[in-house]
């Protein structure tokens, strides 16, 4: 073999070399394995605090509540709806305890009137309804048809 | 060394050319460095059948507008409190008497949607919720230079944050505007069918606190799923169909305004 046939052979060698060498130390480890992606993002992707711990949860502790609230018009609404996670300390609810205000705004959410709304759920002018009171004033929330006083 | 050279006659070329040729198809049977790699081939053989494949129902109809998907969804994925960052959000469409469309999503539905159209001027009027479409042809998933989104084995489009450069060229092929550039990690956010709690068994979160049910998560494989029943029930239909994205969130009542 001719002295330029053989540098131009080892240079193509080395340069394809030193490109695998290359690649394989950039690609990070799991690539590929289940497509053009990390399979490790998976991973990464399930770790994350679940600040919402479901209704079971809940009623491990407030039975009671939770059962009232199942034989009522709310039931299906999840104890989380209404009572939102305090995150900004603490994920545990006996040290921040996910109160709810009870004002009309929060009712107000689901429940102010609007075309675009389906007539199952009650809705009302929060104007026109007891004007000024807040409506746990008068409504057990998680059974609403039972009226204080 | 020059004359060398021309001296070598045609046949030697042609030889030399089919030896070349015959060796790269030789090394592309054997692949020799194949061991070398790293086994790219061990995870896909792994049995698809026991993975599901999640996806979502959405019934427009039991939608009230509450807003409390929104909500809850920025708590528990840590998502920006500015209105414009929203992994799912809640549009109000009122078609007036005149065919006039106005779509209205203020803070994405949080605090609860309110209509701003008087009752007599409305012809209809209906919420949507948005969320990532999570497609089956991700344009997305196609667009990314780097591989850093992806459809997980359960169907799940999501992004590996370490791997993004936030070129932002996801947000822009995305056609459900689904995406967006995350303030606080510089890279490509979206929802992710909230994949840290579906692996252990629970609900999405906006599915989860949605009061109504008007979001349905399930496995598409599992017959016996929410999903699967509601989508036995309903007559579901997807957006942007036109687009070919085959996306795994599927509308019950969807009506033609929704672009």
């Amino acid at each position: 073999m001719s002295k330029l046939i053989f540098r131009l052979f080892f240079s193509f060698v080395v340069f394809v070399s030193v490109f695998i060498l290359i690649q394989r130390y950039l690609t990070p480890d799991s690539f590929g394995k289940y497509g053009h992606y990390r399979a490790n993002a998976i991973e990464d992707n399930k770790i994350s605090t679940s600040y919402y711990k479901g209704e079971e949860k809940c009623a491990s502790c407030h039975q009671e509540v939770f059962d009232l609230k199942s034989e009522d018009v709310h039931d299906g609404v999840s104890c989380e709806s209404c009572h939102i996670p305090k995150i900004d300390i603490t994920t545990d609810c006996e040290v921040m305890p996910p109160t709810v205000e009870g004002t009309v705004e929060h009712c107000a959410q689901c429940h102010e009137t609007n075309y675009a709304r389906i007539k199952k759920v009650p809705q009302l002018d929060f104007k026109e309804h007891e004007e000024g009171k807040n409506c746990i004033e008068c409504h057990n929330v998680h059974a609403p048809w039972e009226l204080k006083e | 060394m020059g004359t060398e050279r021309i001296k070598n006659n045609r046949r030697k070329f042609f030889q030399n050319s089919a030896a070349l040729i015959g060796g790269t198809l030789m090394y592309s049977f054997i692949k020799p460095f194949k061991v070398f790699a790293q086994s790219k081939e061990e995870g896909a053989k792994t049995d698809k059948a026991n993975i599901p494949l999640w996806g979502m129902g959405i019934d427009i109809e039991s939608c009230i507008g509450c807003g409390k998907c929104s909500e809850a969804c920025k708590l528990e994925n840590n998502v920006p409190k500015e209105p414009f960052y929203f992994r799912t959000w809640v549009e109000q469409y009122t078609v007036k008497n005149n065919g006039e469309v106005k779509i209205e999503s203020p803070n994405g539905g949080i605090g609860g949607l309110k209509q701003s159209v008087p009752d007599e001027d409305i012809f209809k009027s209906f919420m949507v919720p948005k969320l990532c479409n999570h497609c089956t042809n991700a344009p997305c998933v196609q667009a990314c230079p780097v591989g850093a989104t992806f459809i997980s084995p359960d169907g799940v489009v999501l992004v590996d944050e370490s791997y993004c450069i936030g070129c932002s060229y996801c947000i822009q092929a995305c056609p459900y505007g689904a995406r967006f550039m995350n303030p606080v990690t510089k890279v490509a956010d979206k929802c992710t069918f909230c994949y840290h709690r579906i692996i252990k068994g629970l609900d999405p979160v906006c599915v989860e606190v949605c009061p109504t049910n008007a979001r349905i998560f399930g496995d598409l494989k599992d017959k016996k799923s929410d999903l699967v029943k509601f989508l036995q029930k309903n007559q579901t239909q997807l957006l942007k169909p036109h687009l070919n994205t085959h996306s795994r969130v599927f509308y019950n009542g969807l009506s033609s305004e929704v672009k």
